[in-house]
């Protein structure tokens, strides 16, 4: 057994004048899942970066797998999946290809590699894809064949920078539905995306991130209590003077947004009580969400 | 570690990654290669070879087979560690891939020019073929221009990874090309000979890596003898240990934030 798998104190990186990742601290278990959540820009993409060693921290310290980073990156990455954002799957190279090549990079000769190639070809649905170029594949196979690949080496720890972003939403389901499985078999997860509520269901924990560091950090659903409410109401066409005073007392927070009053209750029956002795029947009742929370703590304006 | 990005035995991996690569278009090559040495061969020393007298008694043919020999080295060298690295680290992401597994950056700038020395000594020997069919070549020592070939064309890739990495596009490559490899080409004597040229000139000439891979490939190629072997040797070493420092240095630097 080994001890945390991540151990960041207090980790900086600034590019030029910008302050990409501006003091985070962050701990991870064996076999937790962890998601950082944030807006475009937040720093997520670069404090993944700095656990493998493409962007060196300027200052903190960063151990991975109980190995310091600065040092040892390479044993760290034997025992690593990585999955990024962007593509680097070899083009000039056909699935097989690319996943055997890539084990040789981890030393695994490529006789030693087949069974597990066509495992995890069937795991992540691509064995009749098994001898297609690249640049035949569609969005969601590339991403499924990036989590291929990165499981090659059946990794005890694996990264994921937005594994679903820009896919369909059978393709998304089934990119979660097999994370759900990793983790299930012990596979430690950290990961970022820009769906909530498969985050909210997938992750042990979670932090938001903005401006280069954590604004919050724990387990969703206690987080969403914490801090939301239980239930949210939305109330269309705004909402008066009168109505808004009406709520102090009702351990109810209130918002407007353009022309939607949004309720936050802690109170259970209470305020849709209240909003019908009011006369308010136009009301949408729903369960507070990571949503939410995350709206509230980073704000509602565009970020790029 | 003191060296943290220091190339290791896994730099075979990237070169293995090349070859199935290659695998795919090597035919295509081959034959490419073979139309354009023929050319090559005929138009200067024979077309152009007309209207050279012998030199120190040895047909102009003759004199630039292995100056040919050299520049395929170097074409090839160059080439493929320009646009193709190029690619392979800002276009294709594969560098970055590859430094997700447990490669460095020494791993893949000593795969990459062990590969760019693979494909040049490809096309050097299949130079060497065609010049053996036309009977140029004078010692069976030429044999041995091989892996001096090899030793030139690690050299150049080197050079060429250092221009690749300082690079923003493709269009910096026209310059690398027109300021370094083709003055390089001209001057070290693959056409011409360096000799009773200005002295300048001679001593400029004598300053070019390439110049001593030429010197040992001539001798070898005529006579199986070269002078001053130990000298240009070093030399040849010298310079491709120094750019294959440097190349390491600046890749890094541009692979790790």
């Amino acid at each position: 057994m080994y001890g945390l798998v991540i151990d960041a104190q207090g980790i900086k990186k600034s590019f030029g004048t910008l302050k990409a990742v501006d003091g985070v601290s962050l701990q991870v278990k064996p076999g937790e899942c962890f998601g950082i959540l944030g807006p475009n820009g937040a720093g997520k993409t670069t404090t993944i970066k700095m656990l493998h060693g493409a962007v060196e921290p300027d200052a903190g310290t960063l151990r991975v797998l109980s190995r310091d980073v600065a040092t040892q990156s390479r044993l760290i990455r034997e025992q690593m999946g990585i999955v990024p954002q962007e593509d680097t799957l070899d083009r000039d190279l056909t699935v097989y290809e690319n996943l055997w090549v890539y084990a040789g990079f981890f030393g695994i000769a490529k006789k030693a590699s087949l069974s597990r190639i066509e495992h995890l070809l069937d795991f992540m649905q691509l064995r009749e894809k098994w001898d297609s170029q690249i640049k035949t594949l569609s969005g969601g196979m590339k991403r499924r064949l990036h989590i291929a690949r990165a499981l090659i080496h059946e990794p005890k720890f694996l990264i994921l920078d937005e594994p679903t972003t820009g896919l369909d939403p059978q393709a998304r389901h089934l990119v979660w539905q097999r994370l759900r499985e990793l983790k299930a078999q012990g596979l430690t997860i950290l990961l970022t995306t820009h769906y909530m509520e498969e985050a909210a269901q997938m992750c042990d924990r979670i932090g938001i991130m903005d401006g280069g560091r954590f604004l919050l950090e724990g387990e969703p659903q206690t987080l969403v209590q914490e801090k939301v409410g239980d239930e949210v109401y939305e109330l269309k066409g705004g909402a008066s003077a009168e109505l808004l005073d009406s709520f102090q007392g009702l351990s109810v927070t209130t918002e407007v947004v353009a022309d939607i009053l949004y309720l936050y209750s802690h109170n259970g029956m209470g305020v849709m009580e209240h909003l019908i002795s009011c006369g308010r029947k136009d009301f949408l009742r729903r369960p507070a969400t990571l949503e939410d929370l995350f709206l509230r703590l980073t704000g509602r304006e565009l970020r790029d | 570690m003191l060296f943290p990005q220091a190339p290791s035995h896994r730099a075979f991996r990237v070169w293995v990654r090349h070859l199935v690569y290659y695998r795919s278009f090597y035919l295509a090559e081959w034959a490419g290669n073979l139309g354009e040495h023929i050319l090559w061969l005929v138009a200067f020393g024979y077309g152009l070879g007309r209207l050279v007298p012998n030199l120190d008694g040895i047909s102009y043919a003759q004199f630039i087979g292995p100056g040919l020999m050299v520049s395929v080295a170097m074409w090839n060298a160059t080439y493929e560690s320009t646009y193709g690295a190029y690619s392979r680290m800002r276009i294709q992401n594969i560098y970055d891939s590859m430094l997700m597994a447990p490669l460095t950056v020494g791993d893949i700038v000593l795969g990459d020019l062990l590969w760019c020395a693979s494909r040049a000594l490809i096309g050097s020997s299949l130079m060497l073929v065609i010049l053996s069919l036309f009977g140029l070549v004078g010692s069976l020592w030429a044999i041995a221009i091989l892996p001096i070939l090899f030793i030139e064309a690690v050299m150049f890739a080197a050079l060429g990874l250092i221009a690749t990495s300082l690079a923003h596009s493709f269009s910096f490559f026209n310059f690398y090309f027109s300021a370094i490899v083709m003055p390089m080409f001209f001057f070290a004597g693959t056409l011409f000979p360096i000799k009773g040229l200005p002295l300048w000139v001679e001593r400029l000439s004598e300053a070019l890596p390439l110049t001593h891979a030429v010197r040992i490939s001539r001798g070898l190629f005529i006579y199986g003898y070269v002078e001053n072997f130990i000298w240009h040797f070093s030399l040849l070493l010298g310079f491709t240990f120094l750019f294959l420092i440097v190349a390491c240095v600046l890749v890094s630097r541009r692979m790790v934030e």
